[in-house]
């Protein structure tokens, strides 16, 4: 039983505070909609470049300042933008919380935004960009939203961007992204740990009392369809291993179906032992290192994909036989116990998730992002659980087809198994 | 702003050694119902001999297919089922295997890790369906320049001491491990007088360890010839080497320098230089960018991105710095620019301003973790298994006495122009 204390702020912000006891620290999110989904369109790469240059210096401390005053903390602390969220996380000390807060308040709100701050993370982003060229699990990734989502959709880009979009930001568009897409409303502060939910309220408002509520920002997207087999193969140079993504553009984590959707993901793929894909692929037939499937949890039809890293003379039937699995739950064949591992092991999760304030951070966030329900954590297991074959054979009939998909491969090119 | 003191950590292990040489040590950790066992073997990269390196790792992999009394998937399902997190992973000095899982299923876990200790079946038919497995995670290291350089540089800083041969293996070796090879390995070495356990979790340690001694008691011991291993002799003078591919997009600098085992009453200093140098932060993070690299090359834009690590090891092992190179720097310029900040923090003292934060960096770094119940087994395996510290308090204790004067010394000592290997990766036009 997760321990959840609530308020909302008069400016809209949702704070949940998570008292655990016996720790040191306290984890920290402050998730803002602000993420690829929301992000301007035709413009991928603006929210990150935003992300990233909020952190070069407040109106009232620059860079240097800023990040003296964090690591005088000995806090951790990153900033970055997911498909649906831009999420602040860390860690602080118990007694920290305050000016842990006030730092990324600071940040949040005050940001300088100066064009140096811009040239700066413009810089490091094409060098990002020059160095996803050669990486293959970035190419593979790429390549697939290409495949999958259409032009101006805001999955088709990685959240790093787009080369021309990072290119030609100005500081502009980032002091426009922050004033528009920044905001209390739509926000949520999770804290967990070593804390006292009413002093870690009164902390919240301190720090976050004065930000502007701001329009919670919608997004109207068509749906995505895929009409047929889209396959790309891309050779990556010099190197030794091909990396495999096949997917379709899941279901918004508002679905009902989604809790469905899990249960089916991890029937078919989202782990090595608990997944029929997972245990043919890798221990069965040991084909790839690495397999493993996921469901974007976003407010639209974010990515799901099987992911796997094989060599190039196993790729073909890695691909074979995943697509052979999926077929076998589509037609039915999903074996009695396979369906009560993938229940339990969902279930069992949450429990063991418990273990750290991240974890139980996380947990948090993701219901209240969502708005799933302030008892969505106590429902969430019986929901779990009540998923039935039927549920999983019909999530897999429609959601993943499989003449309808997008196959992306990058690596060295791809030879005959021997 | 307070600091945890180390009595702030339920720290002193419960202990218990068994009649067949098994230790066992035990924490609570009360915040969740979960247990987090884990199972250290004395066994690593450092036990293999050239032809064969890469034999521990693969004989990890082989531990996964299963006993006669549980046959492969079997353990592996009912884990699954509890949501448990269980892996394993090999370094140059041991071999470990972990779950966490949820409090009342902790003897499930045991169950599994003493029937495999001495039962593992390593069939010839699983050894080559796990071959291709081990070959593809070597092939996906490899697509990592920065594992490239750094293998490399791994097998230039030691003439003689096995920690230059690394932990994977060459794709060759790889292919040519026999079954027989791996079994004798399993053998000599998986004994409970070659182990140790650590469980943390939610229950009174004393129980933790009953539980754990009721399971191992019966697991007979093996004869474990010690082979002492003669330190690597001194570097005399610096070494240089190229990786050149077309598998990476941006130039790499990194530099190794010979440095001090985890059991060395300068370990505790190498990691607050460590800490100077590079925060805890790294990548994207917002945090450490107060540290000395960071503001030297990142933010004078040579560098992408930067790292300083000081590991834990048994024996002496290397203290690496390394650089991203920026598009359009030369190699040569970043070089120069990490060899300036070291020769830096070998001349001057931390300032007072500066040193706090180093210290508060540090002390977190201990005390973040240590509120994760598998992370706080793994901290204290770790510092068990290199002979750092007796406990996690104890080595907090030993970060938090570091001082400035500590710190610089460390660095003189470590950064020494004949105890070098510098290594570029160049990446070539593909």
């Amino acid at each position: 039983m997760i321990d959840v204390s609530r308020r909302t702020l008069r400016n809209g912000l949702r704070v949940a505070a998570i008292p655990i006891a016996g720790l040191r620290s306290v984890s920290v999110l402050l998730a803002m909609e602000a993420g690829q989904f929301f992000e301007p369109a035709g413009r991928p790469g603006v929210a990150r470049l935003t992300a990233q240059a909020m952190l070069r210096g407040t109106t009232s401390r620059d860079a240097r300042a800023w990040s003296d005053a964090l690591d005088g903390l000995g806090a951790s602390a990153r900033l970055d933008v997911g498909s649906h969220a831009a999420v602040f996380s860390g860690q602080c000390l118990a007694d920290d919380l305050g000016p842990f807060l006030d730092l990324i308040a600071d940040t949040v709100l005050r940001p300088a935004l100066v064009p140096e701050a811009l040239e700066f993370v413009r810089s490091r982003a094409l060098a990002d960009l020059e160095e996803a060229k050669k990486d293959t699990r970035s190419v593979a990734d790429q390549t697939w939203r290409e495949l999958v989502y259409p032009a101006g959709h805001p999955f088709r880009t990685r959240s790093i961007g787009d080369e021309e979009v990072v290119r030609t930001a100005t500081i502009d568009e980032l002091r426009a992204y922050h004033r528009t897409g920044i905001h209390a409303s739509g926000s949520v502060l999770v804290v967990a740990g070593a804390l006292d939910a009413g002093r870690a309220f009164e902390v919240a408002e301190g720090a976050f009392g004065s930000w502007d509520r701001g329009d919670k920002l919608d997004r109207l997207l068509r749906s995505v369809d895929i009409d047929g087999a889209r396959r790309r193969a891309v050779v990556v140079p010099d190197k030794t291993q091909a990396d495999v993504v096949l997917g379709w553009p899941g279901l918004p984590r508002t679905d009902p179906r989604f809790t469905k959707a899990q249960v089916a993901n991890m029937v078919f793929a989202a782990d090595t032992f608990a997944s029929r894909a997972g245990q043919v692929v890798r221990d069965e037939l040991g084909l790839a290192y690495y397999v493993f499937s996921t469901i974007a949890g976003t407010a639209a039809q974010g990515p799901w994909t099987v992911r796997m890293g094989v060599n190039p003379e196993n790729v073909e039937r890695a691909i074979a036989v995943t697509f052979t699995e999926l077929k076998k739950i589509r037609d039915g064949a999903v074996a009695d116990d396979d369906l009560a591992l993938a229940r339990d092991k969902l279930v069992g999760e949450l429990e063991v998730g418990r273990e750290s304030p991240s974890g139980v951070a996380g947990m948090v966030l993701e219901a209240e992002l969502f708005q799933l329900g302030d008892d969505h954590l106590d429902r969430y297991p019986r929901e779990l659980r009540a998923v039935s074959k039927a549920d999983v054979v019909a999530i897999a009939s429609e959601l993943l087809p499989i003449d309808r998909y997008g196959l992306a491969i990058a690596g060295p090119e791809i030879t005959a198994a021997s | 702003m307070a600091i945890p003191s180390s009595t702030d950590f339920i720290d002193v292990p419960a202990t218990q050694r068994l009649d067949n040489g098994l230790v066992i040590h035990a924490l609570e950790a009360r915040h969740a119902p979960v247990v987090s066992l884990w199972v250290w073997y004395h066994v690593g990269g450092r036990n293999e001999v050239p032809g064969t390196t890469g034999m521990s790792h693969f004989l990890e992999h082989m531990l996964f297919k299963g006993t006669p009394t549980h046959p492969k998937g079997d353990l592996d399902r009912l884990l699954a089922r509890y949501g448990a997190q269980w892996n394993a992973f090999t370094n140059e000095d041991v071999t470990c295997y972990f779950e966490t899982v949820p409090r009342d299923r902790y003897e499930v876990a045991l169950e599994l890790e003493a029937d495999r200790m001495r039962n593992a079946l390593i069939s010839s038919d699983e050894v080559e369906a796990e071959r291709t497995v081990i070959v593809s995670e070597r092939e996906g290291l490899e697509n990592d320049p920065s594992f490239l350089l750094g293998e490399s540089l791994q097998a230039v800083a030691f003439d003689r001491h096995p920690y230059g041969q690394g932990v994977i293996g060459s794709k060759f070796e790889i292919k040519l491990m026999t079954r027989d090879g791996l079994y004798a390995h399993y053998r000599r070495y998986y004994a409970p007088n070659n182990a140790y356990v650590v469980v943390v979790g939610d229950d009174r340690a004393e129980t933790l360890v009953a539980k754990a001694a009721t399971a191992f008691a019966g697991v007979g011991q093996a004869e474990i010839v010690a082979s002492p291993l003669a330190p690597e002799p001194p570097q005399m003078g610096e070494k240089r080497l190229v990786v050149h591919r077309a598998g990476g997009a941006l130039p790499i600098v990194q530099l190794g320098f010979h440095t001090a085992a985890a059991s060395d009453p300068r370990a505790a200093a190498l990691q607050a230089l460590a800490v100077a140098l590079a925060g805890g932060g790294g990548g994207d993070a917002a945090s450490g960018r107060s540290s000395r690299l960071y503001r030297g090359l990142v933010e004078e834009e040579l560098a992408t991105e930067v790292d300083a690590t000081f590991g834990l090891t048994k024996d002496p092992f290397l203290f690496m710095v390394e650089a991203t190179v920026r598009p359009g720097v030369a190699h040569s310029a970043v070089e120069a620019a990490l060899l300036r900040e070291l020769q830096r923090v070998a001349e001057e003292l931390i300032d007072e301003n500066e040193f706090a934060r180093v210290r508060r960096g540090l002390l977190a770094s201990v005390a973040f973790p240590s509120d994760t119940i598998t992370w706080r087994a793994f901290r204290l395996g770790s510092l068990l298994s290199t002979g750092a510290a007796p406990s996690i308090g104890a080595w907090y204790d030993a970060l938090a006495k570091v001082t400035p004067d500590d710190v610089r010394r460390a660095a003189r000592e470590t950064f020494v122009e004949r105890s070098r290997t510098v290594g570029h990766f160049i990446p070539e036009a593909g």
